[in-house]
């Protein structure tokens, strides 16, 4: 649990991005309808958001290696995103199990729910992730998050990720054998902070 | 030395505390596995155990929680180094025991998940073999968050070792597992696995774990762990650290202990001082075992069922007999069938599901695998295995998240000998039916007779009378005039057994016209006798009735809240029986199915059925199919009104006679190989069978022999094929290809996030379909 720190929030907390809802149900971005609604109704009773993240000192000595310590990231692209940063915030986060299984019950009964929740629980969790982002930063300017299976970073990378954030344990994130994560609606991401806020 | 399963009986019995705080305290780096120390530092490992067994507890940890051969090449050399630590540490000291530790594996189980259920049980039992190689005293399986993987961890114990096995879950603020356990349902799996002592660990501090003992308190027979952590954390100066310290933990401790829990130890931030003065305080407190709870109970990955005075639905519909649709969904491999069965009947309100999926011509234990694991997917509700094959009885047993009701056994030899060996291994309620050799007795007090030969050989198998619910079986009144009195009367003798009773309503009225009034008033008779469980049809609204007025009439409904509700709802469904504005066109655009579903009914009483097909839903579908080709309306109410249309669709259907039922126009929809994306095929099926198109939906991740097979056996000449990453475009030209090869007339469309049309003329498609719309187009196009 070193350092490890957590954010959870409701589901009422966080307002879902119309844009990113819109562009999941390839709708504009001020559709709504009542079957938008009650899918979103019952999405967030099933929603449980944690985050688990940690600051951690990254060394960009070497060109195109990142290295914070518990791992080391060769990637051009995160090495570019990250430079100018001595630390950065190693994160992962989840909706919970139960949306998991929620959108294997509606795959069973409706396709057009099926789809409506998916679309709203992506959109969710990208949310969540502003939103958690948002309040782990405070004081800090940062560069944009990166997620892992972006660019040349594979998603191996989520391996040593969820390690050293105890994902298991405290989020219930786990990997696939195709480092895929279950919960479905989770995220890995880093973002490097440039400096402290004066 | 006292066995640990014998010192638990008489005394309070002390856990050592957390292991990674105390080793970065002596240099332990961050993110580094404390299990490496077992090899590199040994000797700090030993001095871990040691200042725990000076600080006076009983059991310590053996040093292996995160070991096991996924994780570490190396896991064997490992657990032995872990072992030999604690080993050392207990030697010369009396009383002391050596539990090996073994926390999740760290993936999650299938079906949520990628790790089947025997690879996990494969996992920890190559731990289990290398510890009782070594010589332990008790196997520790601790911080897990799903009951499967427990269960599994359970399994492999007892199949590697005869070591006493302890287990601990993680409960989070709100009394759940990560999965969604309540302690009541690890509880009743966990005491049909027969474990020597049960509880919870890690994640909470011992304040919070308080409001979750009660449960412990109300429903274990079992001795009661806890092992908290410090609190909870806290980051500072880069550092965690826990918000309790050790005189209020372990003041929070002794209440913990005058609330029944036994087994006391700490987790997560503490340390030999944590639980020195958790002993202090709670070492002199009157040692009470807990009693047996005598409750009846069966659970799923969620919660529990108990079976007592309120009568409990177990819905009857996944059962081939007299159901052709099932019949026909069992050998085609149709899951959505049985999946939708189960999710329908849960809304309807059963407590348990019955599964019964024999049929001679199908391999009955691999559906049975397969529909037990895929109704555990969508619904939480505790099944019923029902089968008289012992072989899937068993596997089913094994691979069931929680502890099931097993429908059932008999009085004869060959079905006591076979059932009774696998509900003892495994957990489970156990339906008895009152026939043995010679057949179903006349006479009730000869039925409750063989249910009391049942009750005493199931007691030689450790399976006590509250596990056994006696069904005396209901013959159907209209060829055994005494049945329904025989079977009431048996129900009233059977209960005075002790034991509860379970009965099969619907088989009363059998043979008879407007079977709902017997079998209902049949129902409320059986309650009034003593039933406890019925197996009956939950769509039934009589007997839905007869169950929301008795538990009303019964006291067993507060306040009438429940049978209020459910009045209310028949009342709005009544109220809602038409709208001037509606019709079956604008229940479709608008995507309205249960409307749909009643204007197609209206429609059809005087509307030829093709009619209504032509006339109003082919219609309605185009209206919105053209709004959205328009962007007038955007995907989601595109499938809702397909989804409209494919229920009207369904009930004009019942109306057309079989053979002038159109199948020619079909198609066969895959999601290509590699590939487990399904949600634009699936939109893609939506639409297809809106427009009245059979299709055969292959999945997933399919192969291209299976596509063509597909095809070929069907006549099919139209093939969808799906992809949504870049990577397995390939796999769709090699299935384009092949059907090329097989019969040049097999015409394909293409579709997927991925597609273009530059890219499906490149690897040989008939058409790209652009959009579901779009692929509805061309395939009426090629029909036409």
């Amino acid at each position: 649990m070193s350092g490890i720190e957590i954010i959870a929030a409701d589901a009422e907390e966080i307002e879902i991005n119309k844009r990113e809802l819109a562009a999941r149900l390839k709708t504009d971005a001020d559709f709504n309808s009542e079957s938008v609604e009650s899918c979103k109704q019952r999405l967030f009773d099933a929603i449980d958001y944690k985050c688990a993240y940690i600051k951690a000192e990254v060394d960009l000595s070497k060109e195109n290696l990142c290295d914070f310590g518990f791992m080391k990231v060769k990637s051009v692209k995160l090495y570019k995103n990250l430079f100018g940063c001595r630390e950065a915030f190693v994160m992962a986060m989840t909706t919970g199990i139960a949306v998991d299984r929620l959108l294997a019950r509606l795959n069973m009964l409706s396709q057009a729910e099926h789809f409506i929740t998916d679309g709203l629980s992506s959109a969710a969790i990208e949310s969540f992730c502003d939103y958690a982002c948002k309040k782990m930063s405070k004081g800090y300017i940062c560069v944009n998050r990166f997620s892992p299976g972006y660019g040349d970073v594979s998603l191996e990378t989520q391996k040593p990720l969820l390690a050293r954030l105890n994902a298991d344990r405290i989020l219930g994130i786990t990997l696939n054998s195709a480092y895929l994560m279950t919960p479905v609606k989770s995220i890995t991401a880093i973002m490097g902070i440039k400096s402290k806020l004066v | 030395m006292k066995k640990i399963t014998d010192l638990i009986k008489e005394k309070r019995v002390y856990f050592d505390g957390g292991t990674g705080t105390v080793l970065q305290g002596m240099g332990l780096p961050a993110g580094q596995p404390p299990e490496l120390w077992n090899i590199s530092e040994p000797e700090k490992i030993i001095s871990l155990h040691n200042s725990y067994l000076d600080a006076g507890c009983n059991i310590i940890k053996t040093n292996t929680f995160g070991i096991n051969r996924d994780k570490f090449s190396n896991y064997e050399e490992l657990i032995r180094a872990g072992i030999d630590c604690a080993k050392k540490a207990v030697s010369g000291r009396t009383e002391k025991y050596v539990a090996f530790d073994m926390g999740p594996t760290g993936r999650l189980l299938e079906p949520l998940g990628d790790l089947s259920f025997e690879e996990a049980v494969s996992v920890f039992a190559d731990n289990v073999r290398v510890a009782a190689d070594c010589g332990v005293d008790l196997v520790l399986i601790e911080t897990m968050n799903d009951s499967l993987e427990t269960k599994a961890a359970v399994i492999a114990v007892k199949e590697n070792s005869s070591l006493p096995v302890f287990v601990t879950n993680v409960y989070d603020a709100g009394g759940k597992l990560m999965t969604g356990a309540s302690p009541s349902a690890m509880i009743a799996m966990l005491e049909g696995l027969h474990v020597d002592a049960l509880g919870m660990n890690c994640s909470l501090g011992p304040d919070i774990m308080l409001n979750i003992i009660g449960e412990f308190e109300k429903y274990s027979s079992t001795p009661v762990i806890v092992n908290p952590n410090a609190g909870l954390p806290e980051v500072k100066d880069g550092r965690t650290v826990y918000n309790i310290g050790e005189d209020d933990f372990s003041d929070y401790m002794k209440q913990l202990a005058q609330r029944g829990a036994l087994i006391l130890g700490g987790c997560c931030g503490t340390t030999p001082e944590f639980i020195r003065k958790t002993i202090a305080k709670t070492r002199d407190l009157p040692f009470v075992y807990p009693e047996e709870k005598n409750i009846t109970a069966v659970s799923s990955y969620t919660h529990s069922v108990i079976i007592g005075d309120d009568p409990i639905l177990i819905g009857e519909r996944i059962n081939p007999t007299g159901k052709p649709k099932l019949k026909e969904a069992l050998r085609s491999g149709d899951m959505s069938y049985i999946l939708n069965e189960a999710v329908k009947q849960t809304d309807k309100g059963v407590h348990i599901l019955d599964v019964n999926v024999g049929l001679p011509e199908i391999d009955e234990t691999e559906m049975m695998i397969k529909a037990v694991s895929g109704i555990q997917a969508v619904t939480d509700a505790p099944l019923q295995i029902d089968t008289t094959n012992f072989r899937t009885l068993e596997a089913a047993m094994r691979i069931y998240n929680g502890k099931p009701l097993v429908n059932s056994v008999n009085g004869t030899e060959e079905s006591m000998k076979n059932v009774l060996p696998i509900v003892q291994k495994y957990g489970g309620g156990l339906i008895a039916l009152t026939i043995d050799e010679s057949g179903i007795p006349d006479r009730a007090e000869d039925r409750a007779a063989i249910a009391e030969k049942i009750i005493a050989r199931a007691a030689e198998y450790g399976i006590g009378k509250k596990d056994i619910i006696v069904d005396p079986l209901a013959l159907t009144v209209s060829s055994n005039p005494e049945s329904a009195l025989v079977t009431l009367k048996a129900v009233r003798l059977i209960r005075q057994l002790g034991v509860k009773t379970s009965l099969g309503i619907s088989n009363i009225s059998f043979g008879l016209p407007k079977r709902e009034l017997i079998t209902s008033v049949f129902y409320a008779n059986s309650l009034q006798s003593g039933l406890n469980c019925a197996i009956m049809n939950p769509f039934s609204e009589a007997m839905m009735n007869t169950y929301y007025a008795y538990r009303a009439l019964n006291m067993l409904d507060k306040g009438c809240v429940d049978y209020i509700n459910y009045a209310s709802a028949l009342q709005t469904n009544t109220d809602n029986q038409t709208s001037e504005n509606e019709d079956l066109h604008t229940c479709i655009v608008k995507g309205l199915k249960e409307g749909a579903v009643k204007y197609a009914e209206i429609l059809l009483e005087n509307t030829q059925p093709l009619d209504v097909i032509n006339s109003h839903i082919v219609p309605a579908l185009n209206e919105i199919g053209t709004a959205f080709e328009q962007k007038k309306a955007y995907l989601p109410q595109l499938l809702m009104s397909a989804e409209a249309a494919s229920a009207a669709f369904e009930e004009v259907k019942k109306k057309i006679p079989s053979e002038q039922t159109d199948s020619s126009k079909a198609i066969v929809l895959a999601t290509v190989k590699g590939d487990i994306h399904d949600i634009g095929k699936n939109i893609v099926k939506v639409l297809m069978e809106s427009y009245g198109f059979t299709v055969y939906d292959l999945g997933r991740d399919v192969p291209p022999e299976k596509i063509r097979d597909c095809a070929l056996e069907h006549n099919c000449r139209l093939v969808g094929l799906s992809a949504l990453m870049t990577t397995t475009v390939p796999a769709m030209a090699e299935t384009i290809e092949l059907l090329n090869k097989t019969d040049k007339s097999i015409k394909t469309l293409v579709g997927g996030a991925v597609l273009n049309q530059e890219y499906a003329d490149m690897i040989g498609a008939d058409f790209y379909g652009a959009d579901a719309m779009d692929s509805v187009r061309y395939a009426e196009s090629f029909y036409s």
